[in-house]
């Protein structure tokens, strides 16, 4: 089964893709879904996706730039992208990074499909690939120090909205698997958990000095106020704006 | 040289009506009329200067004339004072007749001649007694004759006995004394009184030869001069000048007068002497030639310095101004017809015309920033306009409400709906294709089936479609919608009309490097008469106002897409129709595939 991934800001896009076209059939499963390019970054890492839909006209970041940053870090990744956005411009752009294929809404599912098969075959053929090509287990070992290493630099780094898990990987030259296993064991915190960890800590610190949800989403590295306000509420149990007014009622 | 190059631009209207041309009229009259106005004064002028010097002249000449004239007179008189007084005169005149003697009578005669000997001019003198008896100092009594009817006369020396012994002039003898040579003699005459007993005792008569007056005349050598008498009677000088005398009544004070005839113009100068009855007359003729030579050159060389200084201005004028300006027009001239206004860069020097050149430069440059501004706010507009318009438009919108309507569709199970919304969505998106106005005829037909789909869903299975699209027709680019209409027409005026099933089938086929697309209906068909007003090129028989009227009517759509397509191969021929009435209707268009435009295939199909 391949994973496939959408990313698209309209909610009904998402689940017309995933209820009008017939997975199983293909081979593949949607395993998740981002409804902007922020989101995106910070999920994809749990989600491995093998296919990445992303829509162009995404707010805080667009389809472009994730696909800029997503060709970057996961090289393997089919990138198919559907928008309702007819123009030259991005059309251009698209050609210009290796995007498997750019399809106009609104979705037609025999286009869909072909392209799905297409995409399908390309994996195959790769999959073979990697087969004959067993994964060797990396051979420099990740030690505590170095743990406590990445997580200094998640610190000093979790403002920068572009930060995951496979860039954190490629910066200090590990594979994103390995580092992900190695940091749950060291540390016992997924390196997701981590992350948000250290965002939701440092916009508890906004929230208490009465800052906007808006601000603090942007400020603390998670520049799509939609996302923040979902990952806040999954950290803290209340939203933000609740937690804001119950920490300036206090004092 | 001037004259000659005037008349040859007289020819020319243009030029006559220009400022050089009007310049030189006016310089050409100035001139006239100032050579004719000098010429005027001058002669005014000369003439009185002329008039004035001869009345001075004739005043010199007459005074001095009748001074000299008048002394010598005087002289006269006073000798025939001095002869009355003579004693042996006395003696002739107061002896009584019968003691008269031949002696007394001698004697009387020699006193006299004791005067006459002293002074010149003195032709004759003779004293008579009362009673007529009378003695004279000539030899010859011959040389008188007298008048004796006149001397019988009373009035022959009465006026004298009035004048109480004085001298009165007269001519010959107050009129009875004559020469016989007929010369006038000028007479002194006097009545004779005694000294004691004032008694009246005879008279004298002193004759005087106008050659004392020749002579006077002589020693002023003039010819122009006559003496003549009040009653005109010619005493010295040139006689030619009595005929003007006629009827002179001449004051004691000099006259001028004009006088003409035939031959002569001249100024005559008159005076009469004082108390006596004699007139000098002295004519100045006038010069034949009405100026002096010297005048005449400066007449004549007056005109010829103003004519070379108006070619001398006119050549000024045509080279710093009519020829600056006619380059400057016919520069000015060429922008009027130009695409874009253009700077002047004719060389002018800095003077007024040079000041226009700038002027008008600066103009260009300003109307040009205006131009410029005016396009450049046009297209702004044009932009906004098409961003509102696209707005308008909201492809993006459209397709994401297909896209929800579709979900929801799905959700409830409809899949039906899902379909639908699927073509309509497809149709739409082919249908705008990004506003391109050619499209490959893959993509047409698509827009086709959808369109065909979205119909059999409003009307059933009444409507069945086939295609033949020929593989190598496929990427042929065409202008986009000429087919659509076409299958609508068959649709609507085709089997729609008819009311039973029917077939729509599209076909395409390359035929010597032309590109054949059919549209075929199993309808109703088109009368020849229809065939005929779809496939007119003229655009009157077709237009909006008579898209009513029975026949073509509905047609317009139909009509339209042809003409679109004829604009497009830019022929006319391009379609035929061949239809059979009940039966079908066949539309074939031949398109000339010159691929126009790659760039705009490449890009679609990296784009899909």
């Amino acid at each position: 089964m391949y994973r496939v991934m959408l990313i698209d800001d309209e909610e009904s896009a998402r689940k017309l893709m995933r209820a009008s076209i017939n997975w199983e059939e293909l081979n593949m499963e949607v395993v998740g879904e981002a409804a902007s390019g922020i989101e995106a970054i910070n999920v994809i890492d749990d989600m491995k996706p093998d296919i990445a839909f992303v829509d162009i006209s995404m707010p805080f970041m667009n389809g472009i730039e994730f696909t800029e940053l997503a060709t970057k870090r996961y090289p393997n990744l089919i990138i198919i992208i559907l928008t309702a956005i007819d123009q030259f411009e991005y059309a251009r752009k698209c050609v210009s990074l290796p995007v498997f294929e750019y399809m106009l809404k609104p979705i037609v599912r025999s286009e869909v499909t072909a392209t799905l098969t297409l995409a399908k075959a390309k994996l195959d053929e790769e999959h073979a690939k990697n087969e004959v090509l067993q994964e060797a287990e990396p051979t420099d070992k990740i030690e505590a120090s170095t743990i406590d290493q990445i997580k200094m630099y998640i610190e000093a780094n979790y403002t920068d909205s572009k930060l995951n898990l496979t860039s954190v990987a490629q910066y200090f030259g590990f594979s994103a698997s390995y580092l992900s296993r190695k940091f749950k064991q060291e540390t016992g915190k997924n390196f997701v958990e981590y992350l948000t960890e250290c965002r939701m800590n440092a916009a508890m610190k906004l929230a208490a000095a009465n800052i906007k949800m808006f601000k603090a989403s942007d400020e603390v590295g998670i520049p799509d106020p939609n996302y923040f306000g979902r990952c806040f509420k999954k950290y803290a149990g209340i939203s933000y704006s609740e937690y804001v007014s119950m920490k300036n009622l206090k004092d | 040289m001037k004259i000659t190059k005037i008349k040859d631009k007289v020819q020319n209207s243009k030029i006559r009506n220009s400022l050089s041309f009007k310049l030189s009229m006016v310089f050409i009259g100035i001139a006239g009329i100032l050579i004719i106005t000098s010429m005027i004064f001058v002669f005014i002028i000369i003439r009185k200067e002329r008039k004035e010097y001869a009345e001075r002249e004739a005043e010199n000449v007459l005074v001095s004339l009748s001074t000299s004239i008048k002394s010598d007179i005087d002289n006269y008189r006073n000798i025939s004072r001095l002869m009355i007084a003579e004693t042996r005169v006395k003696e002739y005149l107061k002896t009584p007749l019968h003691d008269l003697t031949e002696k007394i009578s001698k004697n009387a005669s020699l006193g006299m001649l004791d005067y006459l000997n002293v002074s010149e001019g003195i032709d004759s003198a003779f004293i008579f007694r009362n009673d007529f008896w009378y003695t004279t100092t000539l030899y010859n009594r011959l040389d008188y004759r007298f008048d004796e009817e006149v001397m019988q006369s009373k009035e022959w020396v009465e006026p004298l006995d009035e004048l109480q012994g004085r001298a009165s002039l007269s001519l010959n003898g107050n009129g009875a004394i004559f020469k016989s040579d007929g010369k006038t003699v000028i007479t002194i005459n006097r009545a004779i009184f005694d000294n004691v007993s004032q008694k009246q005792l005879g008279y004298l008569f002193l004759n005087i030869s106008t050659s004392f007056i020749d002579d006077e005349i002589s020693q002023i050598n003039n010819e122009n001069i006559c003496v003549v008498t009040t009653d005109g009677t010619y005493l010295a000088g040139n006689s030619d000048l009595i005929s003007y005398c006629d009827h002179l009544h001449v004051p004691e004070e000099i006259t001028h007068r004009e006088v003409s005839d035939s031959k002569n113009r001249m100024m005559l100068s008159a005076i009469k002497l004082k108390r006596l009855p004699i007139v000098v007359m002295y004519a100045i003729r006038e010069e034949r030639k009405l100026l002096p030579q010297e005048l005449l050159y400066i007449i004549i060389l007056l005109p010829l310095i103003y004519f070379i200084c108006v070619f001398v201005a006119g050549l000024f004028i045509r080279r710093n101004i009519t020829s600056p300006v006619f380059a400057l027009t016919s520069e000015i001239s060429k922008n009027s017809t130009a695409d874009s206004l253009e700077k002047l860069t004719l060389d002018l020097p800095k003077n007024e015309l040079g000041m226009i050149k700038d002027t008008y430069n600066d103009m260009v440059d300003h109307t040009s920033e205006l131009w410029e501004k005016l396009i450049e706010n046009e297209q702004v507009i044009q932009r906004a306009e098409m961003r509102v318009l696209q707005e308008q438009i909201k492809p993006h919108f459209l397709y994401n409400s297909i896209e929800t309507i579709g979900y929801l569709a799905v959700d409830a199970g409809a899949e039906k709906v899902h379909s639908a919304l699927e073509t309509l969505g497809s149709f739409y998106r082919n249908f705008l294709s990004k506003g391109d106005r050619e499209i490959p005829l893959k993509r047409e037909i698509t827009i086709i089936k959808d369109y065909l789909s979205l119909q059999k869903l409003r009307y059933g299975d009444i409507i069945s479609d086939e295609y033949d699209i020929a593989p190598d027709t496929e990427e042929c680019i065409i202008p986009k919608l000429i087919l659509q209409p076409l299958v609508e027409n068959s649709i609507y005026h085709g089997i729609r009309q008819k009311g039973e099933k029917g077939t729509i089938r599209i076909s395409s086929h390359m035929e010597d490097g032309e590109l054949h697309l059919i549209v075929r209906d199993t309808g109703v068909g088109m009368s020849d008469e229809q065939i005929e007003k779809v496939l007119s090129t003229d655009s009157t028989d077709n237009d909006d106002s008579t898209a009513t009227q029975p026949g073509l009517g509905s047609n317009f759509g139909l009509w339209g897409t042809i003409e679109r397509i004829r604009c497009y191969c830019n022929k006319d021929d391009v379609v035929k129709i061949k239809s059979e009435p009940g039966e079908y209707t066949e539309i074939e268009i031949i398109i000339n595939t010159e691929m126009k435009n790659w760039r705009t295939v490449n890009v679609q199909s990296n784009a899909d």
